[in-house]
This record gives C-alpha cells, sequence and structure tokens, in this order.
C-alpha cells in the first residue's frame, strides 16, 4: 500500500503524548493539541533545551527514558529527531495513571455533600490553627458517594500539610469536560485544589494512600495540592 | 436538654464542626485534659446516642456491634484500641490524652483539641458562678451568708480543684461556732493520742487565734491588749507555733 499520499498530520495532531517541532533557533514551528496545553506550565525555552539536550549526535531519531513533570503532567521519557539543520522535533511519552491497586469498597460509600465535609474539616484546621484562609467553593456541587471517614481523615492530613503557611487559598470546583472511569461507569471529576506559599510534606505518603483508597488522584506540589475526586452516583 | 456554655472560639469550632457532620458516618475524638467538659460537649451535641466508658472493653464492644452512634469516653483506657472497626458508624470519644498517636490517627476522622479551663478563663467564671449557686443550694447557704468576690479560683485540676475549693471556701465561711465546735470534736475523737495531747492540740486553737489576731490588728502590743495576755506571753506563743 502507497502510505505516502495520506496526511499523518491529524494523528499527530489529536496524539495524547505533547510533540513540539522547533526550528534551529527554538522558534516554535508546530504543536499539537496536547503540547498547546502543556506550554500553559512550562516555557518554551526550556522544552527547547531539553530537546537539544537529549538529540542525537547526528541525523535520526533517540528516545531517552527520564522523569519530567510540570503540574499534573508526568512524562517518563522523550524522543528527540531531526532530519537536517533546521528542524528538531520533541515527543514526550505520558506516565500512565496509576490504577488504584485497591477494589472501591462500595459498602462504604454514603452519598455525601463534599461541601460540608470540607467545611467540616476547616472547623477542625481552626481549632488549632489561625492561618488566613480562603475559600472558594461551588455550592451546586451534586451529592455524591464516598467513604466518609476515609475521605475526612484525607482532608485533615491535606489541610494539615498547610498548617503554617500564609494565605491559603482553598478552591472547590467540577471540572468540565473531564472524566474517570470507575467501575466500568464514566464519572465526572471534582477538584480541590489548596495552594499556599509553601507546605509541610511529611505526611505525602499518608495522603497518597488514602487518596488511593478512595480512587482520588492526588498532586503534590510545593506550594500545592490538587485532588480530583470522581463523582460516583 | 443538656446545656453547653462556651466564650473558647476553639470550641466553638469543634461545635461547628460536630454540627455539620452530625448526619455523617464519621468518626471524631476530643482530646483534653480531665474534667474540663468533654463528656458534658458530647452529651450536648449528641443527647440521644448511647454512651459507654473506655474502662469496660465489654461494653465497648457490645456496644459497637448494637449501636451505628455511639459515645466512647476515656477512650484512652481501652486497650485493644487497634482492633476496633468505626466502618460507617458515628463515633464520638473522648479522652484525657493521646496513647498511641498513629492509632488515634488510623481511627479518627476528625480529631480534635479542647483547651483546658486554664486557656479559658471566661468560661472558668460562668462554670466558678455555677458551681456556687450549686453549692449554696446544696449548702443550705444565703446569699448574705458568704462575700461571693472572695471566693478562690483553683483550676489545678480544672473544674475538680474549682468546685473543691468553691465548696470548702463556702463551708468555712458559713460554719458558726457550734459547727466549729463540732469539727473539732470530730477531728479530735479521731486523732488524740499519746501523752502531751493537751499541749499539742492546745494549737488547734492558740494557732489561729493569733494568726487572725495579728492579721487584724497588726502589731503585737495592740494584740496582746486584746487577747488580755502579757506581750511576753504572745511572743513567746508566736515563736512556739512558728508564726512569722
Amino acid at each position: 500500500m502507497n502510505t505516502l499520499s495520506i496526511d499523518f498530520q491529524p494523528f499527530v495532531e489529536w496524539d495524547n503524548s505533547p510533540f513540539v517541532l522547533f526550528s534551529n533557533q527554538g522558534k516554535i514551528l508546530y504543536l499539537n493539541n496536547a503540547a498547546e496545553i502543556l506550554f500553559g506550565y512550562v516555557s518554551k525555552q526550556e522544552l527547547y533545551d531539553i530537546a537539544l539536550a537529549y538529540a542525537p549526535q547526528s541525523f535520526g531519531y533517540k528516545t531517552t527514558t527520564l522523569t519530567l513533570s510540570y503540574d499534573s503532567f508526568n512524562f517518563y521519557a522523550v524522543t528527540v529527531g531531526y532530519e537536517n539543520e533546521e528542524h528538531i522535533s520533541i515527543r514526550f511519552y505520558n506516565t500512565p495513571r496509576v490504577k488504584p491497586s485497591a477494589p472501591l469498597e462500595s459498602g462504604k460509600l454514603m452519598t455525601t455533600d463534599i461541601n460540608i465535609l470540607l467545611e467540616a474539616n476547616i472547623a477542625l484546621f481552626k481549632t488549632k490553627n489561625s492561618n488566613k484562609l480562603q475559600l472558594l467553593t461551588d455550592q451546586d456541587i451534586p451529592s455524591f458517594k464516598i467513604d466518609q471517614n476515609n475521605f475526612s481523615k484525607l482532608l485533615r492530613k491535606v489541610l494539615d500539610a498547610f498548617r503554617s503557611s500564609d494565605s491559603i487559598n482553598i478552591s472547590l470546583k467540577l471540572l468540565i469536560g473531564e472524566h474517570v472511569i470507575i467501575l466500568d461507569k464514566k464519572e465526572p471529576i471534582v477538584q480541590l485544589s489548596i495552594e499556599a506559599n509553601g507546605r509541610y510534606n511529611d505526611a505525602d505518603a499518608e495522603i497518597r494512600m488514602l487518596a488511593n483508597q478512595s480512587h482520588i488522584s492526588v498532586l503534590l506540589k510545593e506550594h500545592v495540592i490538587k485532588l480530583e475526586i470522581p463523582l460516583i452516583q | 436538654m443538656e446545656q453547653f456554655f462556651t466564650k473558647s472560639e476553639q470550641i466553638q469550632n469543634i461545635i461547628k464542626g460536630f454540627n455539620l457532620t452530625k448526619t455523617l458516618f464519621v468518626s471524631s475524638i476530643i482530646i483534653g485534659e480531665a474534667n474540663i467538659g468533654k463528656k458534658s460537649l458530647a452529651r450536648y451535641l449528641f443527647p440521644y446516642s448511647h454512651l459507654v466508658s473506655g474502662r469496660n472493653q465489654q461494653e465497648v464492644e457490645a456496644a459497637l456491634e448494637e449501636y451505628d452512634e455511639l459515645i466512647i469516653t476515656d477512650f484512652e483506657k481501652l486497650n485493644n484500641q487497634e482492633s476496633l472497626d468505626f466502618d460507617n458508624k458515628r463515633i464520638i470519644a473522648t479522652a484525657n490524652f493521646i496513647g498511641n498517636y498513629t492509632t488515634i490517627d488510623n481511627l479518627f476522622a476528625f480529631i480534635y483539641t479542647m483547651p483546658s479551663l486554664k486557656e479559658r478563663h471566661e468560661d472558668a467564671l460562668y462554670i466558678k458562678e455555677y458551681f456556687i449557686k450549686e453549692a449554696q443550694h446544696d449548702l443550705l447557704l444565703e446569699e448574705k451568708d458568704f462575700n461571693l468576690s472572695k471566693v478562690p479560683m483553683d483550676l489545678s485540676t480544672n473544674s475538680k480543684s474549682l468546685k473543691k475549693v468553691i465548696y470548702e471556701h463556702l463551708m468555712i465561711h458559713s460554719m458558726d461556732k457550734q459547727s466549729i465546735e463540732e469539727a473539732v470534736y470530730t477531728y479530735l475523737l479521731e486523732h488524740m493520742e499519746g501523752n502531751n495531747a493537751y499541749k499539742e492540740y492546745l494549737e488547734l486553737y492558740e494557732k489561729p487565734l493569733i494568726e487572725a489576731g495579728l492579721k487584724k490588728y497588726g502589731s503585737q502590743l495592740q494584740l496582746s491588749q486584746i487577747l488580755g495576755i502579757n506581750r511576753n506571753t504572745l511572743r513567746k506563743k508566736i515563736h512556739e507555733h512558728a508564726i512569722d
């Protein structure tokens, strides 16, 4: 079959992994959809430097395994290639989302208003800390099923990581258009984000474990913790 | 219905937390010194819950089988904390201290720390007033029988020491001559022995007499006149009883 007549560009365009084509001056000549989102979190220069650092010695393609992470984007490898002196391309390989190993214990799930649990945990936090706290929440998030005790523990530990932080910003919102498959059902996602000027990371392992038990994906960064909670109905 | 008075912001936040989670199946524990109102707070928040004490392990185990909502007091006294299962239950526990932090951390979603009475000045004043009223009623006292402003405050063991000091103060300050005689009589009946009792127990009368006299009249000279004894005799007795 003659494949030359097939235009491959849309495949790259819609690939879930970011792909960028640079000029030899570091100018972006092309980027796919995934790369466009990625540029919200990392500078052009940084990615160009990575492309140069991992380029093969002569014309061709080279794949290097390495760990990169930008906000919630995590990559485990890059392929850098060039066929002439003018262009260099780089493709990032998404680290697969770790599937929670423990099955969801549906017997423990109770329909809950997440705002109530969040507010109660903020009240608990306030009994111990006098830090300034800002909350931006969506009161219309529908009640969903969650292990109340486990999730409360998770919230306690997450908030506790900010016990001596200033200007803590908490936001709770529905991630429009994003879904996760749980028990063969497509469920919407609620994102809880807590951000401050810094935080403790002594309980990160426990936070990961508790989140995993409730099938919540967690992002732990220097200034922020983000929980992506499945809205199980 | 039980009442709970507090001006403490910290406790008001605890109450807020409990009110929000009242209908949820979460486990909470209130930790704080003895006699600061942990149990009263739990009772006030959950007036109809079954209540068991951690002093009785079997009772706690049986109650966990039977009830979905349960108050467990003296949680630190329970020996089998690790093996308890609070899943899908509403547990409200109180403890004087955290024994093993990891265990408490695993069992409870909400861990509240309740401030002691020493840290809650306004609450302590309120409780003092409450105890005075109670003591007044119990001891059948009239308000004119004592001076309210002179009732001392002792928060060394929180409400326990406070109650004790109030009852003692009110009793002492409302005793008439006959009660004092009876008190001395009871004391002597129990303690009198040896071969020098007269001199020894005279102290019960002489020491307070001289101490009160010195406080009231200031100088030894004046006091000796009031007492109608020689100044030297008074000086000797002051020395004898080691009064400053």
